[in-house]
């Protein structure tokens, strides 16, 4: 009796495997081969080419996992989490790159990590970490036939021009995705900050209210501002703040150089430009790097090793640095590396970041994970429905970055 | 019913379907729109019925390779799903044991649990296997449909056992029993048979569920050469902006051959009762 | 009797080894880290905290409302869900012209993935409202529907409803033809009208088909998901956001895997609860063959 119910065991167990055992890839043929992993669906197809491009040159196989855009983390986190991870792959935040420190391999073996400018770099317990993808900066997108960047003085003047404006233009365009809403505009206040970092650590303890400074009351002014005159940003989409834009039917967005992908389709027919949201009169614009490459420590030393090769090359060979500059689009972030291939958005952060105008990114370096998502939208989107006051927004905010 | 009241009712029919549909209206028409004519109005006709979003998305899906692999891995799990769940299903409706009891309330109490919390857990179960037995459980079509196996169970289970009580006569069993059947010949040449109706609703339900499944192959099947349609048609969605026309025209090209099955297998469904209502 | 045994092992077992390594040794793994405090990641150590998740659960306003607010989705959808469900298999199983392509078209709806099916609808009720409202003047029925709380929790129920119902009727007409033209008959010879042979024939043996349906819409009300992601993302405010949102939120936006998983758990065992009351309820309601 036990000898026929092992039998049936056993058989049952080869039926139902028997598929798996026929598409299994072989384990040992791996060494000549990596994989990347990354979030950008809009470099999606240009990274397949480069993925041949590198094979046809080196020989060796880069297979481009599928994208998995929102849950690209979540997909990230659980397959290095069950030692199935990809070889390269990216990671878009402070926070992320502290959660996952420990399979980050050391990268300060790169032939150019010296030409990068070491602030850029991503470092963790003394090993560098993360590799700058590119930069990217954001402000108030205008549209020169509409906007003088000049006359934004102050924030007043700002929430004049709304006024003047009325529903016939839009002045300032917001939409509703969490970092365009919450996420984004709101580091201004925080960068504004003589210093940043200290700042938020302080707001986190709950030993400064926002409140009490007055960076974050003429935010939330502007805010009251936006509700009292514009379209509700709860009911636009990026898609149709794009348009707006594009079409002329808004003056300013507040977006960043990313956007301009999304004019590609549209008849464009005026100049723009981007500059800063004018807390305190500031026109400096807010510029940080996205994302980092990173390399799993968890690979084999052979796919680690093919990794650092990939890199150097994408970073240092004239066909992989044309990727970088002319096929992906990006801003350069290694010293001598040029592009003439800029769109005027772009063009306009890599002059920021050349002549220092910049405002750090708080939002992607200090603030806790997934605090957007989670807290800082929903509660925005109450204050944009409802009649919350500026005080009990700024309460609530503040609640939800002490709690 | 008299005829007027046949044709009024037709009418309706026909009238409600469309209303019920309309907001596929807003998916068939994106399909051929430019980012700016979309915006302009997305409601409108399309300017152009072009084809050229449906060749832009199934060059840029690999759309042979995604489909063959879908075909393979729905087609495998479902037909592995009817089979086991038909046995299992009959088998335990008919022995009222204290075991098929159990093990039919942990079969639908499993099916109340969010995929989401066993993400992580599965994936971790999944390496364990791969280690103790030295089978790809990941990234492989054969280790996914093993998944599929025991994702499908409970509702699989469910349907059968509801089957077996309430519609299939006990009667017919007995007589074969004293013809002198064995189990095995008992389930495949009168259950089985039988059992049509329902295996066909089962199997409408799970080549759905399988054929547009995104979350569980995206946490296995990573290589290009497995990508199923709905993990390929991801890349139409970026972070914060859809391209609504290559998406839009994926999803056509995803729903038609599921709709096809529908309209072949619905008509099985009355055949099967036909046949199952011949007297035993 | 040991051979019905054996039997019984080879009808069972192919379809019991797959769903044991699938699901249930993952959910008692899953368990194991509800007790402690963890952030998902394998290299990170686990903190035993004992029972400190579970306490903390029932500090969390925001998981108490999305309790409370997904348990009246659930009862709200499940009734609209099948009454529709009913009212279209019986019409479509009618001798009418166009049944085939009609129950193709109503059942449609399923075919679409939850999450476009949500961005579709987003589109709807967002822009093609306003689009609605500035075309026809009618701002009180026509406005964005997802910027207020309470018709972005409508629009939940109504997508829904309207993805489901297709699904449920595709169950229930098959309980429907199971029914043998015999009874029927004899139901028409006694003089039974539409509504009557309906309301005692059709009903009644259809009992088992809703005791399936209704488990089914219960257990996918409950664990509703995808539409909530791309319909309302859990918006305005929150307002929308359901249990199944709520943990994935805790486990992966903020990672808390622990809490996360805690927070599973007591769902779990509140939902199989009422599912159990249910099953019970229902299934005492049904005719023997």
């Amino acid at each position: 009796m036990k000898k026929f119910l092992a039998l049936v065991l056993a058989l049952v167990m080869a039926l139902s495997l028997v598929a798996c055992g026929k598409t299994a890839p072989t384990e040992e043929g791996s060494a000549n081969k990596i994989t990347i992993f990354q979030q950008k669906a809009e470099i999606a197809e240009q990274l397949q080419a480069m993925a041949a491009a590198y094979t046809a040159e080196t020989g060796v196989e880069v297979e481009v996992w599928a994208q998995a855009g929102d849950d690209y983390y979540t997909n990230l986190k659980t397959s290095l989490s069950s030692e199935s991870g990809p070889v390269v792959f990216t990671l878009n935040s402070d926070a992320e790159i502290t959660e996952v420190k420990d399979y980050l391999a050391d990268l300060s073996g790169l032939s150019f990590i010296g030409d990068i400018d070491s602030t850029l770099v991503a470092s963790r317990d003394g090993k560098t970490v993360g590799i700058p993808m590119t930069a990217e900066g954001f402000g108030l997108v205008y549209n020169a036939d509409l906007v003088d960047p000049a006359a934004l003085t102050d924030m007043d003047a700002l929430i004049a021009m709304m006024k003047e404006n009325g529903k016939e233009l839009t002045t300032l365009g917001l939409s509703q995705e969490s970092y365009f809403l919450a996420g984004h505009m709101f580091n201004f206040p925080f960068a504004l900050q003589s210093d940043p970092k200290d700042f938020c650590q302080k707001v986190f303890s709950g030993e400064v209210k926002l409140a009490d400074v007055p960076e974050f009351q003429q935010y939330a002014n502007l805010l009251a501002a936006i509700r009292e005159y514009q379209v509700n940003p709860v009911e636009v989409t990026y898609d149709n703040n794009c348009g707006d834009f594009a079409t002329g039917k808004t003056a300013m967005i507040h977006q960043g150089n990313w956007a301009y992908g999304m004019f590609a389709d549209y008849d464009v027919n005026f100049d723009m430009g981007i500059t800063g949201l004018p807390i305190n009169g500031n026109s400096k614009i807010c510029v940080g790097i996205p994302s980092v490459w990173c390399v799993n420590a968890d690979a084999s030393e052979e796919e680690q090793a093919l990794a650092m090769d990939f890199l150097n090359w994408l970073y240092t060979s004239e066909t992989g640095v044309d990727y970088l500059m002319n096929q992906f689009g990006f801003i350069p972030v290694v010293a001598g590396m040029t592009s003439d291939n800029m769109d005027p958005l772009s063009a306009a952060v890599a002059e920021a970041c050349a002549t220092g105008n910049v405002l750090p990114w708080t939002f992607n370096t200090e603030w806790p994970a997934g605090i957007i998502d989670v807290k800082l939208a929903p509660i925005t989107e109450q204050f944009f429905t409802t009649d919350m006051s500026t005080a009990e927004y700024l309460e609530a905010i503040n609640a939800a970055f002490v709690g | 019913m008299n005829k007027p009241r046949k044709i009024a009712s037709s009418a309706l029919l026909v009238i409600c379907s469309l209303v019920w549909l309309s907001p596929i209206y807003i998916i068939f028409t994106n399909s051929f729109k430019s980012r700016e004519e979309m915006y302009a109005n997305a409601m409108a006709l399309p300017e152009t019925f072009s084809l050229r979003y449906y060749l832009d998305a199934m060059n840029r899906l690999d759309f042979l390779g995604a489909f063959k692999n879908s075909l393979i891995l729905t087609v495998v799990s479902v037909a592995l799903l009817i089979v086991f769940c038909s046995m299992a299903g009959w088998m335990i409706a008919r022995s009222n044991g204290k075991v098929s009891r159990v093990i039919y309330a942990v079969l639908i109490l499993t099916m109340l649990i969010p995929f989401q919390t066993l993400m992580m857990p599965l994936m971790q179960e999944m390496n364990s296997i791969t280690k103790a037995t030295g089978l790809q459980m990941k990234d492989t079509l054969g280790g996914l449909i093993f998944m599929y196996l025991g994702f499908g169970a409970g509702m699989g289970i469910f349907l059968c056992y509801g089957f077996v009580k309430g519609s299939l006569p006990k009667s017919l069993e007995e007589a074969a029993t004293i013809d002198g059947c064995n189990t095995w010949q008992l389930f495949w040449h009168i259950v089985f048979p039988t059992m049509k109706p329902v295996l066909v609703t089962l199997s409408i339900l799970d080549v759905i569920w399988i054929w547009n499944d995104y979350l569980l192959p995206s946490l296995t099947l990573k290589s290009k050469i497995n990508q199923t349609i709905p993990i390929g048609t991801q890349m139409f969605f970026g972070q914060y902006t859809i391209e609504w026309n290559l998406a839009m025209a994926a999803l056509m090209l995803t729903i038609i051959p599921v709709i096809i099955f529908y309209l072949c297998a619905q008509k099985y469904i009355v055949k099967g009762v036909a046949a199952g209502a011949v007297k035993g | 009797m040991k051979l019905k045994r054996s039997w019984y092992v080879l009808f069972v077992a192919p379809i019991l080894i797959p769903f044991l390594l699938t699901v249930i040794v993952p959910f008692f793994r899953g368990i194991g880290f509800s007790f402690v405090q963890w952030n998902g990641m394998s290299k990170t150590p686990k903190v035993f905290v004992g029972l400190q998740n579970f306490a903390d659960i029932f500090h969390d306003g925001r998981f108490m409302t999305s309790m409370g607010r997904t348990a009246l989705f659930t009862l709200i959808t499940v009734v609209l869900v099948n009454v529709i469900a009913i009212a279209f298999s019986v019409w479509v199983t009618s001798e009418i012209k166009f049944r085939s392509p009609g129950r193709a078209m109503l059942f449609m709806p399923y075919l679409i993935g939850g999450l476009i099916l949500g961005y579709v609808w987003k589109y709807v009720l967002g822009q093609g409202m306003t689009l609605l409202a500035a075309n026809t003047g009618n701002e009180s029925l026509f406005f964005n529907w997802l910027s207020n709380p309470k018709y972005a929790f409508l629009a939940m129920i109504v997508v829904t409803t309207w993805q489901m119902a297709g699904y449920m009727m595709v169950i229930y007409i098959s309980g429907l033809e199971a029914i043998s033209t015999d009874v029927l008959e004899a139901g028409r010879v006694d003089g039974a009208t539409g509504w009557q042979e309906f309301l005692h024939i059709k009903l009644p043996l259809l009992m088992p088909s809703i005791t399936i349906c209704l488990f089914l819409t219960l257990s996918n009300c409950f664990k509703i998901y995808d539409v909530n992601v791309s319909l309302t993302g859990g918006g305005p405010a929150n307002s929308t956001e359901m249990i199944s949102l709520n943990i994935y939120n805790e486990i992966f936006s903020q990672s808390n895997f622990g809490l996360g998983q805690a927070k599973a758990i007591v769902f779990f065992f509140i939902v199989a609860i009422i599912t159990f009351i249910q099953v019970r309820v229902t299934s005492s309601k049904e005719v023997e063959i």
